[in-house]
């Protein structure tokens, strides 16, 4: 579904992706581990098309989903088209807003049911019912990301990108919502999800990629690559 | 008068109670200024909304917003000049004339309020650029509107053919004309256009969720640059509608016409909390009433010190202004 070929990407005159390629299958959850700085946020930031100024430039390369070039595509079509998304690092929810309009504004692309999308979203985070007329910036940093993975799901998108969804919470928070991925992947979702905490990534992973300095240094399953003694003494404490 | 006082100050008048009529026809005298005031306070509330829309969707002070205001004082003057019977082009009638000035003034403001965007602050937007550079950007906008106007029409001023006939309704001792009640009703009915837009749209909270986060907007769907040209077009409209009625109350056109009213609108709108569409209407208000009391009460060279003086203390006492919420973020 999703083939990325030797793509390169730069910040200004520094080069952060030196040419990756990999590819994701429809219903996979794959991962893309490794240090900081290793460019695991870029790749995410160039799969959506993002093209702000904090953002990077892709200067070569090519992304295909389902074999037609995005190259060419904003990061508003890559969600309504591709329906495709991204819940980024540091959850980026509108603290201004309250809950509901944070929902509200999600389902832009996806305007006829909005009610059923609250719903369901209300379904699988019952905590963002309770607080839905609050401000979002008063939440909690779980609650946050909740609204965050929430505002991904009223875009009614079927690949969902993920940026470091364990940041900042605490351990049960942190099982609870790779239970929540887990769940959402049983129901038929894309799933491609960075990540320093490589250990709960690669055990909820179908595959993964492991990035080093802008470059794929590996790829295998999930699982698999939990056992590989180099990727214990360099991501899993030894 | 003691000799030595300038003439400006008043001799103190002796202290004795005021007779029934004097207390009446001071009140009827404030009366008629708070009027004079809702009218003045309009034309600074339809600025300071503009100024306030642009501020909260983008950070950026668009100084060039008075000078828009001023572009579209000069679009209603030639619609009307080049429409109406006496000498224009096609004859139409006052009223029809009134009719069609009103929204086309507004849709060719909004015209130059987008290409201004476009031209100029997008590229800044998209390569980045430090917020400053932006604003000396909107200085310089206003500035070429300013002379570009003095530099194709000239010096002379111009005044806007009467295309509302004039009545005065007198209550009391209070007079108030048609065109003040269509000025201050017009003002009242975009604060609660523009306030139902922001506050129970899905534009309007797209508009005041890019003010919070540009960079998670594209990931719901939603084109940053379309919802950024949506509020230009709101807010260079609302000037337009603001230069058509300014040119109506007070017929004389000049190319420097915005930029003293646009720098007190916009003083007005951050008095008032900019970014707040409630703020920059009641900051509008505000100013205007202190201006119009301050002049009808003391002498005239005492306005604009009063103002900017009580509107300092506000800002003293209410930093980020009377609607202004200081900005936190949840780490």
């Amino acid at each position: 579904m999703l083939t990325v070929t030797d793509l390169k990407a730069s910040y200004g005159k520094i080069e952060a992706l030196h040419g990756i390629s990999f590819h994701v299958r429809r219903g996979e959850i794959v991962t893309l581990i490794g240090a900081n700085g290793a460019g695991k946020s870029t790749t995410l930031k160039a799969l959506m098309r993002l093209k702000l100024p904090e953002c990077p430039t892709v200067t070569g390369g090519d992304i295909l989903f389902d074999g037609e070039s995005i190259m060419n595509m904003e990061a508003h079509h890559v969600v309504g088209k591709l329906r495709m998304t991204l819940v980024p690092e540091g959850r980026q929810i509108f603290g201004n807003l309250t809950v509901v309009e944070n929902l509200t504004l999600a389902a832009w692309t996806n305007t006829g049911d909005t009610r059923r999308n609250l719903d369901h979203v209300f379904g699988i985070f019952p905590r963002l019912a309770e607080r839905m007329r609050q401000r979002s910036d008063t939440l909690s940093g779980g609650e946050q990301q909740m609204l965050a993975v929430g505002r991904a799901l009223m875009s009614k998108c079927s690949v969902l990108l993920l940026d470091e969804p364990s940041m900042g919470l605490a351990p049960l928070l942190m099982y609870e919502m790779f239970r929540t991925l887990k769940k959402l992947n049983d129901e038929g979702m894309t799933i491609i999800v960075v990540e320093q905490n490589a250990r709960i990534a690669l055990q909820l992973a179908d595959r993964g990629y492991v990035l080093d300095t802008g470059e794929i240094v590996a790829e295998d399953a999930g699982k698999a690559l939990l056992q590989r003694p180099e990727i214990k003494a360099a991501y899993l404490g030894g | 008068m003691r000799c030595g006082m300038p003439a400006v100050f008043p001799a103190p008048a002796p202290r004795r109670a005021p007779a029934d009529h004097e207390k009446g026809s001071l009140m009827e005298s404030f009366i008629q200024q708070c009027v004079n005031a809702l009218q003045w306070g309009s034309f600074y509330a339809l600025i300071a909304l503009g100024y306030t829309l642009v501020y909260g969707v983008l950070r950026l002070i668009n100084f060039a917003h008075g000078d828009i205001f001023m572009v579209g004082a000069y679009i209603a003057f030639f619609l009307s000049t080049g429409m109406l019977a006496e000498g224009g082009m096609f004859g139409f009638s006052r009223e029809l004339t009134l009719a069609l000035t009103v929204p086309l003034t507004m849709l060719l403001t909004s015209c130059c309020g987008v290409t201004l965007e476009r031209i100029a602050y997008r590229p800044l937007r998209r390569k980045g650029a430090h917020r400053l550079y932006v604003v000396i950007t909107a200085l310089m906008c206003g500035l070429i509107l300013e002379n570009g106007n003095l530099a194709l029409l000239g010096a002379s001023r111009r005044a806007l053919p009467e295309l509302l006939d004039k009545r005065i309704y007198s209550l009391g001792g209070i007079a108030v004309t048609n065109l003040k009640l269509l000025v201050i009703f017009t003002a009242v009915l975009v604060f609660v256009f523009l306030h139902g837009i922001v506050t129970r749209t899905r534009i309007g909270m797209a508009m005041r969720a890019v003010s919070y986060n540009r960079f998670a907007l594209p990931l719901m769907g939603i084109p940053l640059d379309s919802v950024i040209v949506f509020t230009f077009v709101l807010g260079s409209g609302i000037a337009g509608l603001g230069g058509v009625l300014f040119a109506m109350s007070y017929p004389v056109l000049e190319p420097y016409m915005g930029a003293m009213t646009g720098w007190k609108a916009f003083i007005a709108a951050v008095v008032g909390g900019i970014g707040d569409v409630r703020g920059a209407f009641l900051g509008g208000f505000l100013l205007a009433f202190v201006e119009i009391m301050v002049a009808a009460f003391l002498p005239s060279t005492f306005r604009d010190l009063f103002a900017f003086s009580i509107l300092l203390l506000i800002l003293w006492k209410r930093p980020t202004g009377i609607f202004g919420m200081p900005l936190t973020t949840k780490i």
